[in-house]
């Protein structure tokens, strides 16, 4: 085991602002060019690690590309530059219920659901008891997920998703999920993580959050790190630049 | 080799998106399942009526079978096409419909567009089945026959896994191509000797001779189409009940193979940047 979970290193991740975009043929025919664009810098040489067994938080104001990193940290998107090297499992929670086909039943679209997360079909049948359990929708767990209200689609979703138990978790602010009741538990879950020795690396806005959870964290500011290090004081020198 | 090993390790996500596919698709219909058979009926009907009852199209009887059944006859090409014609347009379809799942979740990307054509297949299955059955009515002897049906049908699922692999990519880029693709299918389809038989084409070409004074007949190239060589074998199986001819085989194999390794190269040159570019 080393003590390293995940190692971010020089990552730089590039998109395009497209001033004008010919998705059509003719379009781009016509105008004799797929597109016109700038590229702008979403994250410009980002290096940190983060250490095993830490609650690691990621902050920073609207467009600082948090949200970038994450998705670089889950492979939804790759870096132009640098690499990032996981040891161990990891697993994102980006959004939660997404690849739920809405006709099928809550029952389908737990081995749907997990599948997508690369849970094997003996695994889910092993969990699914706990899965239906903690989402608190047994009554209805045979019923179409169209039929759910959003909240108990988000709480099977959620569910699904924690039940994959990665070694690295990255959350970006799901935790705002369900009634009070749900987000206690969810709170217990994050906590039974950490005790068992897990990664999680968690993007939020709310700076009690990220103060009551993490012990390490990241400023990120217009795609560069401004600081890396225990939660305290960096969230001091973010609120303090606000 | 990594990515071979990964897509091979998502076997069980293939299966389930399948599932999601086959399960999902005819929920709240009365007729349920019955709907994939009504549609290639009713194709059948039409074409029946048009080209064998009002121009008098007249295939050559089967041979060795004796069969002589306009409607069968169509079938056994119509089939393997509108599988075809399906197929890719579903898996071209499949990265813009699943946008939400791909910039949300990783997993292998390919699964969709695959997990898309095995869907239709499932449908085709069935169709075939009802195929075998009519086939057996009016008096043909297929059963031996059956198990390289099947082969052949695993070739046309190759070659049609490999198009829409190459037109799911060219969709994300442009919106266009499920628009120009419906219109090509349908000139496709036409260009392929599915509602008349190839001896017409034959007959016209031979009439007119080489093009532009080379000897390069119309046969000549009306026979690239890969299309073509699926429907004479699948024809010449089901209908003829006898072997078909090797060189049918092998094109159709060779078609297949070259959409499949094209498709897949260009899917997994592009897959990485999928996300940015829904």
């Amino acid at each position: 085991m080393t003590d390293i979970a995940v190692d971010v290193s020089n990552v730089s991740k590039k998109f395009r602002l497209y001033h004008e975009r010919n998705q059509s043929l003719k379009s781009a025919v016509m105008r004799r060019r797929v597109s016109v664009h700038e590229d702008f810098w979403a994250l410009q040489d980002v290096s940190f690690e983060v250490p095993t067994g830490s609650t690691f938080g990621l902050i920073g104001s609207n467009g600082s590309g948090k949200s970038t990193l994450l998705k670089c940290l889950s492979k939804i998107l790759y870096p132009e530059k640098g690499s990032i090297t996981a040891h161990g499992k990891l697993a994102a929670m980006l959004e939660v219920g997404s690849g739920f086909h809405p006709e099928l039943s809550g029952r389908e679209n737990i081995y749907l659901n997990g599948s997508i997360l690369g849970m094997g079909r003996k695994e889910i049948e092993r969990k699914f008891d706990e899965i239906v359990d903690f989402s608190g929708v047994e009554h209805f767990i045979d019923q179409p997920v169209k039929n759910y209200s959003s909240g108990m689609y988000v709480r099977l979703g959620f569910s699904v998703a924690i039940s994959v138990e990665p070694e690295i978790l990255v959350v970006d602010e799901v935790l705002a999920v369900g009634d009070a009741d749900f987000q206690k538990k969810c709170q217990r879950k994050f906590e039974d993580l950490r005790s068992e020795g897990k990664t999680v690396i968690l993007v939020s806005h709310s700076m009690d959050t990220v103060e009551r959870m993490c012990d390490r964290a990241a400023w990120l500011q217009n795609g560069t790190l401004r600081a890396v290090g225990d939660a305290a004081p960096t969230i001091a020198a973010y609120k303090s630049s606000l | 080799m990594s990515y071979i090993k990964e897509v091979l390790g998502a076997r069980e996500l293939l299966s389930n998106l399948v599932l999601r596919e086959v399960r999902g698709q005819y929920k709240r219909t009365i007729f349920g399942r019955l709907w994939s058979l009504i549609s290639p009926l009713a194709s059948m009907l039409v074409y029946t009526f048009v080209f064998s009852f009002v121009f008098k199209v007249q295939p050559a009887k089967g041979n060795p079978s004796g069969l002589d059944v306009y409607a069968v006859w169509l079938l056994c090409g119509l089939l393997p096409w509108t599988f075809f014609a399906n197929a890719v347009n579903a898996g071209m379809g499949s990265l813009v419909v699943n946008a939400g799942l791909i910039t949300k979740v990783y997993f292998p990307r390919l699964v969709l567009p695959v997990s898309s054509v095995f869907s239709v297949a499932y449908n085709w299955g069935f169709e075939m089945i009802i195929l075998v059955v009519a086939i057996v009515v009016v008096g043909g002897f297929v059963w031996p026959w059956l198990p390289f049906v099947v082969l052949m049908m695993l070739v046309l699922a190759v070659f049609a896994t490999g198009v829409g692999l190459l037109l799911s990519i060219a969709n994300v880029y442009f919106r266009d191509t499920q628009y120009l693709l419906g219109i090509i299918l349908q000139i496709w389809m036409y260009l392929t000797p599915i509602v008349y038989p190839v001896s017409l084409v034959a007959g016209q070409s031979d009439r007119i001779g080489g093009i532009f004074g080379t000897p390069i007949t119309i046969l000549d190239i009306y026979e690239l189409n890969p299309m073509l060589h699926f429907v004479g074998v699948f024809r010449t199986l089901l209908y003829d009940n006898t072997w078909p001819m090797v060189s049918d085989v092998v094109a159709c194999i060779v078609w297949a193979l070259l959409a499949l390794v094209v498709g897949a190269w260009v899917f997994s040159r592009k897959e990485k940047r999928l996300a940015e570019l829904l």
